[in-house]
């Protein structure tokens, strides 16, 4: 057994598969007569006559040649049979006319594919095995090359088909139909190519011609088109592009295309247009032009430099004109026509950014700067933004709805942001708050709370503490007046009625108090008040403020008609004088009230020289009041109202004078808050230069004002008087804070 | 032995104790002499009649910078006064124990001040002996600019006539205080005059300079 197990494997083992070494010879002229064979078929292939071939005859044929080693025939007689047939076709294509020659090309293109197709399908042996081996190109590529530099580059074909297809592109930029289907073809094939070839031979001239085309056309159009127009066109050969590659070019030609258009017809002329006479930018802005603004935007955003340069107009001419606005003496004369105004621009510009310019944050930010450097121009807009709101808050919010008041202080606590001299405002609306509080003529008591936390939102709580403690002061006068009159019923009995709002002071803007002589019967309640109030106040100390009050006098006039006038403190006092005398002399009315005579002055203006108000008459009749004038209780008074308004307390715009002693106040102000400044810092860093100190002092006060660096010098020297701060002994430059 | 050794010893330092004494009554007998001849007879200090005769004797006048040096040198704390000590303090420093002696110690006296850094030490002791009063930190302009020309017109003459000009002109500033005096002599230090080229207000300089430049420049115009 073990034999013959040993001999069965020994007989396996030896049993091996050997190479086919039998030689199959095929003789030259069997290989002859195969290529022959093949060729015909080729050349039948050309000829459209295919469908008799028997594929798998070719196919054995071809590999049965590259088997035997006649792949390099093979291969040879190929190119040769292809470069034959591709040459008969090259001057078939040379000899279409005119417009033939694309289709003839076109036609032969696909004809040449599908040979190519089956040809390599029948060599396919040939392309796997010998075409590798002999580092030859494949079939299907060597196909497009013959076919690239036998017809595309031929002489005759070249410069004419860059042509034809230049001068079709050219006519449907004028206005014709051409066949795109056809262009499209035809840049495929290209693009099969080999992207060199697209490029070469297509893509570079026509990028080219377009170039020029379009500078041409745009010289044209800039000639005799206004902006909003242009830019139209401009929108239009662009879009135009676009579809022209998506419909017959390769689509890498787009972005190359587009910024030819780009280049020629906006950034060429960008400054020309946006300053254009009569329908540049500046034209567009004023007049609201959002459709050509948007397509401006659009267009000069694919352009470099395009929206700075927008942008750089715009602004400019938003400096200019705020300029123009600020200085206005005539708008100037109505602070609330003139906030108004500002309020305006920024809802005009507000909408074009955000409906024309995408609401583009650079935009948005030009516009802020704009605003912030006119605004402080004129030194008085602080305070007519107080004015501003102090009409609003007196009467122009009245009926509006929370949602609407909330819009309108929001609007202006925008302008009051561009504000530099925060502090100035703070000082006015102190003022203009304060008299609105006094004479309860405000709109509603929650728009001016939403106020107040708007400003305290903005600024801190610094800012609003005294403001809220003149609210605070309202409230409690309320209280004590309700308890006065609880208290002390009995003892006032038919006496006039008292309302007293006390204030704080240092909460509320300090007005010198000049005393007036109140009439008797007055002077018995407010000392019934006084006593009451430090009664329970111990160690407080009340003054009168006489020239803030109201009064309302029940008045009869002759034939009996009686009136009820509304009028401040000083004006009653002076009326309450006519009850003794029907004719007083200015002289004589000074000495009894001993109002100030600025005051007095005033006071009998309103009086005596406003028609309908005229309460007392006076002699002479002049407009003025001069310190030789005499007045009578004017008998013929008349008036349509039973209630008449003849006070004098409402927020108006400061005269000169007043305006200079404000700002004085401001700069008194200021000093401490820089000195506060100083130290701060000094005793941080201890060791400072003047520069830094400077520096590091606006910035800590920028959110209420702007120092002055010569005002900074003046208060750090001021210190080193008082021995707060010396220079240092070796470096002159330097300061040292002393503990 | 030993007591006439403790005894000279002590005796010694007696001798050198009363020696000492001696010898600084010695030292200080022709100063003391010297100043008892100006002094108040009540007062026992040298009062502005006696530095008035003082300056006949040196053959100065009164209003010479020199006498303001000698003050320095004293380190008199009292404008028109000499005490003893300060009297001893400059006459020691000097060297001088007779008029003939002060009188030549006053040229040598001129060119010490003229060292910078002592230089720098009397121009600010010249401000502080000008103040009078106590808690006093400035003196009026005029008498400010009186001053400065006696100190600073031989060294900075340009520079003080046109800056005594504009402080007369201007009418701001009314007193000038240490820092300002400091800093007008740090200025004719270090800014050429009259070109003032490389002056820059934005610096540390006193406000009272800068107005100065200002105006100076202005004025050129």
């Amino acid at each position: 057994m073990n034999s013959q197990s040993q001999s069965q494997s020994q007989r396996r083992k030896n049993f091996k598969i050997e190479a086919f070494k039998h030689k199959v010879e095929l003789d030259p002229k069997y290989a002859e007569r195969t290529w022959k064979v093949l060729e015909h078929a080729i050349h039948e292939i050309y000829n459209n006559n295919a469908s008799r071939l028997s594929f798998e005859e070719l196919y054995r044929s071809a590999y049965n040649m590259v088997l035997h080693k006649y792949g390099d025939k093979l291969y040879s007689g190929l190119v040769a049979t292809m470069t034959a047939h591709l040459n008969k076709i090259a001057k078939s294509v040379e000899s279409a006319q005119g417009g033939l020659f694309l289709e003839k090309l076109n036609h032969k293109w696909a004809d040449h594919n599908k040979a190519l197709q089956m040809i390599r399908d029948i060599l396919m042996y040939m392309d796997r095995s010998y075409v590798p081996t002999s580092h030859k190109t494949p079939v299907h590529e060597l196909g497009l090359n013959l076919w690239r530099d036998h017809i595309i580059h031929s002489p005759n074909i070249q410069a004419r088909l860059q042509d034809t297809l230049l001068d079709l592109v050219q006519r449907e930029r004028t206005g014709d139909v051409i066949n795109r289907g056809l262009m499209r073809n035809i840049t495929k094939m290209l693009m099969d190519l080999g992207s060199s070839v697209y490029q070469d031979d297509f893509e570079k001239p026509f990028l080219d011609v377009s170039a020029s085309f379009y500078s041409g056309e745009s010289q044209q159009f800039i000639e005799c088109c206004d902006c909003g127009s242009y830019l139209k066109k401009a929108e239009r050969r662009l879009n135009e592009e676009m579809e022209r590659v998506s419909h017959y070019l390769d689509a890498k030609t787009e972005v190359k295309i587009t910024s030819v258009v780009e280049r020629e017809m906006i950034a060429n002329h960008m400054q020309r247009l946006v300053h254009m006479d009569n329908s540049g930018l500046v034209n567009m802005l004023i007049d609201d032009k959002y459709d050509d603004l948007s397509r401006m935007y659009s267009l000069f955003k694919r352009v470099p430099e395009g929206l700075s340069t927008i942008r750089d107009v715009m602004t400019s001419y938003l400096r200019e004109r705020g300029r123009v606005l600020v200085t206005d003496t005539e708008r100037l004369k109505d602070p609330v026509e003139f906030v108004q105004c500002l309020l305006n621009e920024k809802d005009k510009h507000d909408k074009i950014i955000s409906t024309a310019f995408n609401n583009d944050k650079t935009f948005q930010n030009a516009l802020n700067s704009s605003f912030e450097y006119f605004i402080n121009l004129n030194n008085r807009s602080a305070e007519f933004i107080s004015l501003y709101l102090d009409d609003k808050l007196r009467k122009g919010l009245k009926g509006a709805s929370e949602e609407e008041v909330e819009v309108v202080l929001d609007k202006v606590m925008m302008l009051f942001r561009y504000l530099q001299e925060k502090d100035v405002f703070e000082k006015y609306y102190k003022q203009h708050l304060a008299k609105r509080l006094l004479s309860g003529k405000t709109v509603s008591d929650d728009a001016e709370r939403s106020m107040i936390v708007k400003l305290k939102t903005e600024c801190g709580y610094q800012f609003t503490s005294k403001l809220e403690g003149m609210f605070t002061d309202m409230k409690t006068s309320e209280d004590t007046m309700l308890d006065f009159y609880a208290k002390q019923s009995a003892e006032l009995g038919d006496g006039p009625t008292l309302a007293v709002q006390i204030l704080t002071t240092g909460s509320w803007p300090t007005q010198p108090t000049a005393a007036c002589n109140l009439p008797p019967e007055i002077l018995t309640v407010c000392e019934k008040f006084r006593t009451y109030y430090l009664g329970t106040h111990s160690g407080r100390r009340l003054t009168w403020q006489t020239n803030m009050g109201t009064a309302d006098i029940k008045a009869t006039f002759g034939k009996g008609h009686k009136h009820e006038l509304n009028v401040s403190t000083y004006q009653m006092c002076v009326l309450m004088l006519f009850n003794s005398a029907d004719g007083l002399t200015y002289r004589e009315i000074e000495q009894a009230t001993e109002i100030p005579a600025l005051d007095l002055k005033r006071c009998l203006q309103s009086l005596a020289c406003v028609k309908g108000k005229n309460v007392l008459r006076k002699e002479p009749m002049s407009k003025d009041i001069s310190e030789e004038d005499v007045f009578y209780f004017n008998d013929k008074f008349t008036s349509k109202f039973v209630k008449v308004k003849i006070g004098t307390v409402v927020a108006q715009k400061e005269s000169e004078p007043e305006k200079q002693e404000t700002r004085q106040r401001v700069e008194e102000d200021r000093k401490p808050q820089i000195e506060a400044a100083i130290v701060r810092i000094m005793k941080s860093r201890r060791v400072l230069d003047h520069n830094s100190i400077v520096a590091e002092v606006t910035k800590q006060l920028q959110s209420r004002f702007l120092p002055n660096p010569v005002v900074i010098k003046k208060r750090i020297e001021s210190l080193i008087e008082r021995e707060f701060l010396e220079r240092d002994k070796a470096d002159r430059k330097l300061y040292r804070y002393l503990a | 032995m030993r007591r006439s050794s403790n005894r000279k010893s002590s005796s010694a330092s007696a001798a050198a104790g009363s020696g000492s004494t001696k010898a600084a009554s010695k030292e200080f007998e022709k100063i003391d002499h010297l100043f008892n001849v100006y002094a108040d007879k009540s007062s026992a200090i040298i009062d502005p009649e006696g530095i008035e005769q003082l300056c006949s004797s040196l053959e100065v006048d009164y209003t010479d910078v020199r006498i303001l040096m000698l003050a320095w040198k004293m380190k008199a704390q009292k404008q028109g006064f000499f005490t003893l000590e300060e009297w001893r303090t400059g006459l020691k420093a000097l060297r001088a124990d007779s008029m003939s002696k002060l009188k030549k110690a006053l040229p040598e006296l001129v060119k010490e001040v003229s060292r910078p850094t002592d230089f720098l030490d009397f121009y600010s002791y010249a401000f502080r002996y000008c103040l009078t009063e106590d808690k006093q930190k400035c003196i009026d302009i005029e008498s400010a600019c009186q001053l400065l020309s006696l100190v600073l017109g031989t060294q900075f003459g340009p520079q003080v006539d046109k800056f005594t000009e504009y402080l007369k002109s201007q009418s701001e500033y009314k007193v000038m205080n240490m820092d300002q005096w400091m800093g007008f002599y740090r200025f004719c230090n270090e800014i050429p005059f009259p070109s003032l080229e490389n002056y820059d207000s934005d610096l540390a300089w006193p406000l009272i300079l800068d107005n100065f430049v200002e105006w100076f420049r202005e004025n050129q115009k």
